[in-house]
């Protein structure tokens, strides 16, 4: 029938945890995933499963001070695979897996919660310095370089006797040689910026009318080509990154899939074109975004700007009634992804036939 | 009274009775005719045929063709006799009566019969359609499942394979990483013999961290080279940025902004004039009739150092809205400046009062009130209530270094003054 045809979300394994979870990533190179959050007892959590026929096998649990809200792997290089996290706190530390009792790195980088991280230049992707970037509720962004301590090299903080909105999201990308990085921030005042790291200045900056929960660039090791941004009230924004229009910004498209909000949205590493976002009704719905024909136009006064494709939504559906609020693609197995709920369980899931899309 | 039809003639074998009666002229329908097992009646009105038969027939399977002005009647025999009559001769006017009466009860008691044998079979019916079309649906439900299954069972033997391939891969590499450190070791050793005139610890213990560093020695290699190649860490800096402003703290919602457009407008109104019959306010413009802009005229002219256009400013405000806290703090810094005293204590304990309850959020104000009332105490030289105010202004913000400086001076005057008394 036709409706088989399409890619099909397949429940592989599930674990429930006994603690909350925030976050989970999978170690490159590996069937194992990582999971974080935090305990009832108020301290956080690391643990370490691997995937071992359809069950999920814990491998190790590491306790920690407190609440860990999100991590990566981002910065780390292949044979070390040095995990970032970001905690409660507002402490950034960087563990090795192996000997998890003292941090590689650890700095208090930010005065309230780390709500997002991100790290870029490490497994082998991309060029440049290994950096991870933070995003806090103290409403700055922080970029840090594992090499130096204590200080951030770069601050995104608000000007003075400005009130400061929370940071809730951070992505990089625009990585593709050793100088040129970005940094994208989603703030709660539905506020998008884009930081260009090698003129240290501020690029472009929106407001999407909804608080925006989740952001990140198709590739982050390419010229930037597409950013896709997630809001409260079920809405996200799919913008066309080569073409900036001097007013006018980067051209979107935007989608309102559900009625609840969209917490996270991940690309597919092996197609840039497609994406998961997974909602607050516990669903994921997974898209494919199609390029216009032409991607850039001239508008009345010759200036550059960007034309927006088109979305079709490959397939959804529902795993929970609490809300998805992390989702990971393996690098290493097209398809394979893992995603953590509110409703204390991790679930590992395939999505076939992607090939065919 | 009816015509009666008697022009009827019949013949009979031993199963079947053949009547034909002729119906000249008259247009006959199936509804004319009436046949029980006993009784057979032919009603045109005004005509009229009836005959109370010998013997009871089988009035479901007899029939009735009507044609050409005849009707024919094949009534089949219950029992197969001869009958001597097709009637029954003799009968009196009573048992006839009787017995066409007998004969419409039992036609009507057929009928009801058979609908209720009708209703019968057509519930059977609808039950059997019910779960035909469970079963069909229930079918293509385990399809649709079976399907679903054969492709997670694909899927999981894909990642098995794959996996194994992960191990086996990790395996190998793990063989190289043994192999070459055997290499480097015997290097080690070769390096060993050829370092002697170094001091020998500082030597061996070099070459050893560069073997343990790392997982995988090629990777090792290639990873040292790259770490030359990676950029230095970028020269810190900072971008100042501003934010789309928002009154609330919480996150914005496309849904929620009409209800809190709402809100800020109400709150405006409030802050308006309590009471528009001033005869002097109708001379104000719209703005200047606003409390909030008074007071940021207020402070403007607080700024730029012009006191008593400030306290204008702030009296006038207060006449519009006497309960905002904010009004008489501001107006109390200006009295301190004109060295108003009096005023400056009166306004800052209006403030206070005002700034009740005392939550976090009003922390600031009440610092800053204390310390204006404390400073305007002691220049009047109550010292002692002066010093009051300023433990009052420490308990709420103990990080303050100001205040406690000023607070150390007071206490050091009030024993001064003591010594001297």
């Amino acid at each position: 029938a036709a409706g088989l045809d399409r890619p099909q979300v397949v429940s592989h394994a599930q674990q429930a945890l006994n603690y909350t979870l925030f976050d989970c990533k999978w170690v490159p190179r590996s069937a194992r995933l990582l999971c974080l959050g935090s305990a009832a007892r108020g301290s956080g959590l690391l643990q370490l499963y691997e995937l071992r026929g359809g069950r999920l096998a814990l491998l190790r649990e590491i306790e920690k001070a407190k609440p860990l809200k999100c991590g990566t792997f981002g910065a780390a290089s292949l044979q070390q695979r040095y995990f970032a996290t970001g905690d409660f706190g507002g402490n950034l530390n960087i563990w090795n897996l192996e000997a998890p009792e003292i941090p590689v790195y650890s700095v208090k980088g930010h005065k309230e919660i780390i709500n997002s991280i991100d790290g870029v230049g490490g497994l082998g992707i991309g060029e440049g310095a290994p950096e991870i970037v933070t995003g806090s509720r103290d409403g700055t962004v922080k970029v840090w370089d594992p090499r130096q301590k204590d200080t951030p090299v770069a601050n995104m903080e608000p000007v003075e006797g400005e009130s400061k909105r929370d940071c809730w999201t951070v992505a990089f990308g625009n990585a593709y040689n050793q100088e040129e990085r970005v940094v994208c921030a989603g703030y709660d005042n539905g506020d998008i910026k884009l930081f260009d790291l090698k003129t240290m200045s501020l690029r472009w900056e929106t407001n999407i009318k909804n608080g925006v929960c989740s952001v990140e660039f198709d590739r982050k090791d390419v010229n930037m080509n597409k950013l896709v941004a997630t809001s409260l009230e079920g809405k996200f924004h799919v913008f066309d990154m080569r073409t900036q229009h001097p007013t006018k910004g980067f051209a979107s498209i935007s989608e309102k899939a559900q009625k609840s909000t969209i917490w996270q949205v991940r690309h597919l590493p092996q197609n840039r074109d497609i994406f998961m976002t997974s909602g607050g009704a516990g669903s994921l719905h997974l898209w494919k975004y199609e390029y216009p024909a032409q991607r850039s136009k001239k508008d009345s006064e010759g200036a550059e700007m960007g034309v927006a494709g088109s979305l079709t939504l490959l397939q959804n559906v529902t795993l929970s009634t609490q809300p998805i609020s992390s989702l990971d693609w393996s690098p290493d197995k097209k398809g394979l992804c893992v995603c953590g709920a509110f409703d204390q369980t991790v679930r590992v899931l395939i999505v076939t036939k992607l090939n065919k899309v | 009274m009816p015509v009666w039809l008697r022009e009827h003639c019949w013949q009979q074998t031993a199963s079947a009775v053949y009547l034909s009666l002729p119906v000249r002229g008259l247009r006959v329908t199936p509804a004319n005719i009436f046949c029980t097992d006993q009784y057979l009646k032919v009603s045109i009105p005004p005509f009229l045929f009836e005959a109370i038969l010998y013997a009871p027939i089988d009035d479901t399977n007899s029939t009735a063709k009507i044609g050409n002005g005849i009707i024919f009647f094949t009534l089949y025999k219950k029992e197969a006799a001869m009958w001597d009559s097709l009637t029954l001769g003799n009968a009196d006017k009573e048992k006839m009566q009787y017995l066409r009466e007998n004969a419409v009860l039992k036609a009507q008691e057929k009928a009801k019969e058979e609908t209720e044998a009708k209703k019968v079979t057509k519930q059977e019916h609808k039950k059997y359609a019910l779960e035909a079309t469970m079963k069909l649906e229930e079918a293509e439900r385990k399809r649709i499942e079976d399907l679903k299954e054969k492709e997670r069972q694909k899927v999981t033997k894909e990642l098995e394979l794959w996996k194994k391939q992960q191990e086996d891969a990790e395996k190998q590499k793990r063989v190289q990483k043994g192999e070459l450190q055997e290499v480097e070791q015997l290097k080690e050793k070769k390096k060993e013999k050829v370092n002697v005139t170094r001091i020998p610890s500082e030597g061996v213990s070099k070459t050893r961290l560069r073997s343990t560093k790392g997982h995988g020695s090629c990777g090792m290699f290639s990873e040292n080279f790259r770490e030359e190649q990676l950029p230095a860490p970028r020269s810190a800096a900072t971008i100042k940025i501003n934010f789309t402003s928002r009154v609330f703290p919480t996150a914005l919602r496309e849904s929620r902004v009409a209800e809190e457009e709402e809100w800020l407008r109400k709150q405006a109104e409030a802050r308006r004039t309590i009471s528009d019959d001033l005869s002097e306010l109708k001379d104000l413009k719209e703005e200047e009739k606003n409390p909030d802009w008074l007071k940021e005229k207020g402070n403007k002219m607080f700024a730029t150092g012009n006191y008593l256009a400030a306290v204008n400013a702030y009296n006038l405000a207060v006449r519009l809205n006497n309960k905002l806290p904010l009004l008489y703090l501001n107006r109390a810094a200006c009295h301190l400046k004109l060295r108003n005293l009096h005023k400056a204590i009166e306004d800052s304990s209006k403030a206070l009062e005002l700034l009740t309850p005392p939550v976090p959020d009003n922390e600031n104000a009440r610092v800053k009130a204390y310390v204006r009332r404390g400073t305007a105490f002691c220049q009047l030289e109550l010292y002692t209530e002066g010093l009051q105010d300023y433990e009052a202004a420490l308990k709420i913000d103990p990080e303050n270094k100001t205040i406690e400086k000023d607070a150390e001076k007071i206490r050091h005057l009030i024993q001064g003054t003591m010594q001297d008394s």
